[in-house]
């Protein structure tokens, strides 16, 4: 091994250096030089200036000449050089294609692998063809080195061209990597394997029961990293039963042994997903009690892990609280942990708080209370009120604590505690009044809005056991005009509370109340309050009352506020960064082909579109009318494009939705009651109008703001549906307390399918994430989908074809009901089915029995599923039997309900 | 999967040291985003983390914000957390050394994976540099860039062990000095240990036997956390504990390293009286058990450089070395005088060093005045009150086994003392390291290096250090 020449100065810095003029013909000149240092220095130099962001582009040339060399220093550095490029400029690289080629059979396996490295970073389709030869070679290479390259290379290559890599067979060979030799071509072709599944949204990593022996084997032999990527695939398998379950966590569990916390987390997300298999109450217990201690451990690693390991924790107690039950003091702060440390710390805490610890925790709480972070201090004031909200019987202790701390006279613990006692009022009405003299005393350190609404709706609720709520009032109201909206609707509220209860010295007050948030607000939300409140006092005030002073819904304790589906959906993606922010992937994910296939259809739409406005512009809502929304359903898939037509679509939805249309109807169920979504309850519905399949929504904004624009996010589901449009506006706004609807044009791709595990049923529903685009707030909510939504009109078989696949569908794929229907015409029967796609194929009497009928329908979904049914009907009966059949099992039952409800 | 798109290491002022792209990036809009841009904007999140603006956690609204203002101005600096989304891609980084080393990915990909390759690659910069320093890494970065090369491709994490790289890499690294005034966390900085020894590995693809001393490192460092109540009583405690390496054998021979023979590991395996019993212990990669379950051996090839041998975790009850006696008297209204007794119980022939007790003070402090009481001939301690940070800082340079130190704190307050003056005070927290000691008494009974011809040098230490060591008042 040559030595590398010390010059004066023995250090690389030296390059670094300003490149003066001049300086890039003497680079050019060293670079060409016969001397092997100069060289070897001048390339170094290059790369010196590439690194601090200077273009040394025009050298390429130069630089290239030099890989022509048995010198393997100076080769490195010429790849380091390309690799760099081949990024930014891949024009350029096309150029040293041909040495790419002839490295890659270089009989030095570093220079071989380099090769084939640097080759799949040029992003551009030519290179492709002359990538696959050497490729292939080395991903039979007798040098793992050069394997383990090659294996990344393939992800490279399906990145730019999949077609080529599923055609060349690139992706078995990747399989049989699976059982190399060698730990490091094993990791890297799991994780190509996985990074392929992924993006593809096809099952390439197929795992077998041959392949799942191969994983299990491998996961001994593998690096650390290699094991976090089999263990990440084994999480996505679903086992045959709980037998085998067992047997994959038993050979997982020592990974939890791991000094890696990323293998920890890894083998504990493949444990959490199985455990739910195993149905014997021993080995349940015995994997909580294994759990906990690794898991523990990890809040000794870097607070960096820990934060990961915390976020995830927050989840599975969430899901499995046995785990940690008797761990809570772990989770007690160190003084010198780190605030986002600190605060995930009492996340858990408060999800793991029970009636044993609490006294405990309110100790630990208290002490926190004290200390100098600002944010740390309100989150403890707030958990010790989430104490009292969650357990009953702790709550009058949490409230003393809550006093005492109010006692400091802190300006922000008081505020803290004051929004948190609102809640406890809220969660036990009427129970703890004695405290709100001591909340009285504080007044005057409220300056914050929240703080501020919270202690007014207090004396509003109670006013009747205030002896000077109206007081009180009025000095609020001396500053009514400057106050945050929120505080003012409080203020509002709670004088007409007040008045109601005590009308005689307050006449005075509600009356200026009412002149100030009608007539010199600017704010809507308060001019409609005041106007509501008016015209009710004006009317009937007995009604007035039944409405203001209306027992209000107790609140539930919320630490554990995810919805059981998306904790389902997070539960399956711990120990990914989908648990670090606590949402499904797809919310903040992007990834290009996906989104390019989204692209594509918008055009489409938007094409049509036009059309239809260039030919009628004017007529377009009254043709849209006529035609009873046929249109109107499609348009408004894409309608948020159309600045100019929305009101016109806003009208088309109402006429549509609302009318009875001859087609199919949408039956809408609510998803959403609006106590996660900021006060927006959601119903929503699916359907199929001329060939679009759409997903309907109705809205009705409980909440303050009004709704302009939302986005949606559909999960993956067993439908494969995708929004062809994620944005929605609303044009004119529904504003707080109105209503509105929006049908959503939807796509079915492959991309969006999730298999249906062996065995399994579909599950009937579909995920979605809305985002107001107002505030940034997100919420979620799981629709029943409806099946007939994505019948397709292509789903008629002919007689012989159905015969066929009816006779070679077996009897025990078969699932049957019988329905009540409206009557007992069975060729109205069959009109409403051709309207949903659901296509006769044949009539006929049942033989011997009289007065009995079957008729044969068949239907296929757009995800390509195919059911037959036989209805049997019998004369003046309004009932039906229906017997569905099909190969796509997991679907029958979905289809069957489809069929019932066509049918009524 | 774990695939990153791109890499980089910034200094504290936020200029990019190193980066490396691995895959395009894109924007929420979908366009291909400049990673200088995006780079500037992740380190600006950073640098000025605004928990009631960004929170991961349930941030407070708008409202509150903007009347936090004012406030904000004052406040201590927040930590970011280690994992946030900007703008349509994840960020995740660590520091070390004042240094940041990040990365951005487009993926949902594991991010404790992500954490540890972060660790990973500032640890084999380390081991290749011999220190971590900005100026390290610059007179360093061709070698850098080769390793990086082989330690990620395509954002995948490829070979990250010290040895395995070295035949790869054909740059020979720059030895610079380090700095000694640095700030450095945890065991750096304090006393010699194995993690302190700024020698980078050597490189050069043979074998490296001439290169440097046949040595070999092993620390037992054990980090405390307790928590005592104003009377003294432990309320909470647990020890962090590991086996720390540094190798520089050559050949590579096989170690044995032998622990106790009667450590328990896991509770309510009934008897442990006298043993040592850990809650729960991981290892690095290398170890072979095959011994572990009979004889507490474990064997292996240490890979070269820092490493971790095993993790462990004790929460039962243990001796604490330290013990905080505080008493707070009230003299007037406006006189408050604490006074604090600090015994050191290890053995007298150990020694805490650089031992640092913290005291704060009410914000209604005027005066301080610090006694130091009834020392012996030769300690060497100062009391300081630092105002700004409205604590007195006592420090010991070298505490004996075995004796006790007080000080008596006078205050005079601004106004009457209340309870919540009182309440200000404390929590006092302590700081110290104690060489050749260990709390727990696992012990490192042999380590046999095989094949030796010239027997390397092994060094064994032992080092108790505090984490968090805190008496509440």
């Amino acid at each position: 091994m040559p030595s590398k020449p010390k010059t004066a100065g023995g250090s690389d810095s030296r390059f670094f250096t300003t490149q003066k003029k001049g300086e890039t013909h003497e680079l050019r000149t060293d670079l060409h030089s016969t001397d092997r240092s100069t060289k070897v220095d001048a390339v170094k130099k290059v790369i010196a200036s590439m690194t601090v962001g200077k273009d040394v582009s025009m050298l390429f040339t130069d630089v290239l000449n030099c890989i022509q060399t048995d010198n393997i220093e100076l080769k490195k550095l010429v790849y380091l050089y390309l690799i760099n490029y081949a990024k930014s400029q891949p024009e350029l690289t096309l150029l040293a294609v041909n040495t790419f080629v002839k490295d890659a059979n270089d009989p030095n396996p570093l220079i071989r692998a380099l090769a084939v490295r640097t080759m799949g970073c040029i992003r551009v389709e030519k290179i492709t063809e002359y990538l696959c030869e050497p490729l292939s070679r080395s991903l039979r290479d007798e040098d793992p080195y050069v394997r383990k390259t090659a294996a990344v290379c393939v992800a490279k290559l399906y990145d730019i061209a999949p077609e080529l890599v599923e055609d060349r067979g690139f992706l078995e060979i990747l399989h049989d990597l699976i059982s190399d030799a060698n730990p490091s071509v094993v990791a890297n072709g799991v994780a190509a394997l996985s990074e392929i599944a992924e993006t593809s949204g096809k099952d390439v990593m197929k795992i077998s029961t041959s392949v799942l022996q191969k994983l299990l084997a491998a996961l001994n032999e593998c690096t650390e990293w290699g094991q976090v990527f089999i263990l990440d695939s084994l999480s996505k398998y679903t086992p045959a039963d709980g037998r085998e379950a067992e047997g994959i966590i038993e050979r997982v569990t020592p990974r939890l042994q791991h000094a890696n916390s990323a293998v920890v987390m890894s083998a504990v997300k493949v444990i959490l997903n199985y455990m739910n298999m195993i149905t014997t109450e021993d080995t349940l217990r015995t994997l909580t009690r294994k759990l906990a201690p690794p898991l523990v451990t990890l809040l000794n690693s870097e607070p960096e892990t820990q934060y990961v390991a915390l976020r995830n924790i927050n989840l599975i107690v969430q899901k499995r609280p046995q785990i940690l039950e008797n761990a809570i003091h772990f989770f007690f702060c160190k003084y010198n942990d780190p605030i986002y440390v600190k605060m995930e710390k009492l996340e858990v805490i408060i999800k793991l708080v029970g009636e044993r610890n609490v006294e405990q925790v309110l100790l630990e709480l208290k002490e926190y209370a004290t200390e100098v972070d600002v944010d740390f201090v309100r989150k403890s004031v707030s958990s010790i009120g989430r104490c009292a909200i969650k357990l009953e019987r702790a709550a009058e202790r949490c409230i003393s604590v809550l006093l005492e701390l109010i006692q400091s006279k802190v300006n922000y613990v008081v505020q803290e505690a004051v929004v948190v006692i609102k809640d406890i009022f809220r969660r036990y009405p009427n129970k703890y009044e004695s405290v709100i003299a001591t909340l009285c005393e504080n007044l005057e350190t409220l300056d914050e809005p929240e703080a501020k609404a919270s202690m007014i709706w207090i004396i509003g609720e109670y006013a009747e056991r205030i002896d000077n709520a109206d007081e009180l009032l009025e000095t609020f109201l001396e500053t009514f005009e400057e106050e945050d909206p929120s505080v003012q609707l409080q203020l509002l509220t709670a004088t007409v509370k007040c008045f109601l209860k005590a009308p005689e010295e307050t006449q005075e007050m509600v009356q200026r109340v009412l002149d100030m948030a009608t007539e010199e607000s600017d704010n809507p939300d308060l001019r409609d309050r005041g106007f509501v409140y008016w015209r009710l006092l004006s009317t009937d005030p007995e009604a007035a009352k039944a409405v203001v002073l209306s027992e209000k819904p107790v609140i539930e304790d919320d630490t554990s506020k995810l919805e059981p589906e998306l904790l389902d959906t997070l539960i399956s993606q711990i120990a990914t960064l989908s648990s670090i922010y606590h949402k499904p992937p797809e919310v903040f994910v992007t990834r290009a082909n996906i989104r390019s296939v989204a692209e594509d259809d918008d055009e489409e739409y938007e094409y049509e579109d036009e059309n239809d406005v260039g030919v009628q512009p004017s007529a377009d809502g009254p043709v849209d009318l006529l035609d009873m929304g046929g249109g109107g359903g499609e348009q408004n898939g894409s309608a948020p494009q159309q600045n100019g037509d929305v009101d016109l679509f806003g009208l088309d939805t109402g006429g549509g939705g609302g009318a009875p249309a001859a087609g199919p109807t949408c039956v809408k169920t609510q998803v959403c009651d609006g106590s996660q979504s900021g006060g927006i309850i959601v119903n929503c519905g699916f359907m199929q109008l001329n060939g679009k399949v759409s997903m309907e929504l109705d809205l009705q904004n409980n909440g303050q703001i009004p709704v302009t624009t939302l986005a949606i996010q559909l999960n993956k589901s067993a439908f494969g549906l995708a929004p062809t449009n994620q944005q929605l506006a609303f044009n004119p706004p529904i504003q707080a307390g109105a209503s509105g609807s929006y049908s959503i044009g939807l796509t079915v791709t492959p991309n969006m399918m999730v298999p249906v595990a062996a065995g399994a049923a579909a599950p009937p529903t579909v995920q979605a994430a809305i985002k107001n685009m107002a505030n940034n707030s997100v919420f979620y909510f799981a629709a029943n989908f409806t099946l007939e939504s994505i019948f397709s009109p292509d789903g008629a078989l002919d007689r012989t074809a159905f015969i066929n696949t009816w006779k070679s569908i077996d009897d025990t794929k078969e699932v049957y009901s019988t329905v009540q229907l409206a009557t007992s015409n069975i060729e109205t029967i069959i009109q409403k089915f051709a309207a949903t796609n659901i296509f006769q194929i044949a009539r006929r009497p049942v033989p011997n029995q009289p007065g009995q009928e079957v008729v044969y329908f068949s239907c296929k979904t757009m995800t390509q599923h195919s059911f037959l049914a036989e209805l049997t009907f019998k004369e003046g009966v309004s009932a039906c039997k229906i017997c569905v059949k099909s190969e796509a099992t997991a679907y029958a039952s979905l289809a069957k309900e489809a069929l019932e409800r066509c049918a009524k | 999967m774990a695939s990153l798109s791109s890499f980089f290491v910034l200094s504290p002022r936020g200029d990019t040291i190193i980066k490396k792209e691995y895959r395009f990036s894109l924007g929420q809009s979908g366009a291909e985003k400049d990673l200088k841009s995006s780079v500037e904007m992740f380190f600006r999140k950073v640098k000025f983390w605004d928990t009631s603006k960004d929170g991961g956690w349930d941030g407070p609204d708008e409202a509150r914000a903007e009347a936090d203002e004012s406030e904000n101005f004052d406040m201590p600096k927040v930590d970011a957390p280690p994992v946030f989304l900007l703008d349509g891609e994840s960020f995740l980084h660590i520091k070390r050394s004042g240094l940041i080393f990040g990365c951005a990915t487009r993926y949902n990909v594991s991010p404790s994976q992500t954490l540890e390759l972060l660790a990973k690659i500032a640890k084999i910069f380390k081991d290749y540099c011999g220190t971590l320093s900005e100026e390290a890494i610059r007179k360093n970065f061709i070698l850098l860039y080769e390793l990086l090369d082989e330690m990620l491709d395509y954002g995948y994490p490829q070979v990250t062990s010290t040895e395995q790289l070295k035949m790869f890499v054909y740059n020979e690294p720059i030895v610079t000095t380090p700095i000694v005034t640095e700030k450095t966390k945890g065991s750096n900085g304090k006393t010699a240990s194995a993690a302190s020894v700024h020698k980078p590995v050597s490189v050069g693809g043979v074998s490296s036997g001439k290169s440097g001393k046949n040595e070999i490192f092993v620390d037992i460092l054990e980090r405390l956390n307790v928590l005592f109540s104003a009377n003294g009583y432990v309320l909470n405690s647990s020890i962090d504990g590991c086996i720390q390496m540094k190798s520089y054998l050559s050949g590579n021979p096989e170690l044995r390293l032998a622990l106790n023979e009667d450590l328990v590991v896991g509770k309510g395996n009934g008897q442990s009286y006298g043993a040592v019993v850990l809650d729960d212990l991981n290892f690095h990669d290398c170890v072979n058990l095959s011994e572990f379950d009979g004889s507490r051996t474990l064997s292996f090839y240490a890979p070269d450089g820092e490493f971790v041998l095993l993790n462990y975790r004790i929460a039962s009850e243990f001796r604490v070395p330290f013990k905080i006696m505080p008493a707070i008297e009230m003299v007037t209204p406006t006189k408050l005088e604490i006074m604090l007794t600090v015994r050191n119980e290890i053995p007298a022939e150990n020694y805490g060093a650089n031992v640092v007790c913290r005291i704060p003070l009410p914000r209604a402090t005027a005066t301080v005045f610090c006694e130091m009481l009834g020392a012996a001939a030769g300690v060497e301690q100062t009391a300081e009150h630092l105002a700004s940070e409205r604590v007195v800082e006592w420090k010991v340079k070298k505490f004996s086994g075995a004796s006790e130190l007080s000080m008596k704190i006078k205050l005079s307050l601004d106004s009457p003392s209340t309870l919540q003056t009182r309440k200000e005070i404390g929590p006092i927290s302590l700081g110290f390291e104690i060489p050749m000691f260990n709390v727990s008494n696992l012990q490192v009974r042999y380590l046999r290096i095989a094949e030796t011809s010239p027997s390397p040098f092994r060094w064994v230490r032992y080092v108790t250090q505090s984490s968090s060591y805190v008496c509440r008042l």
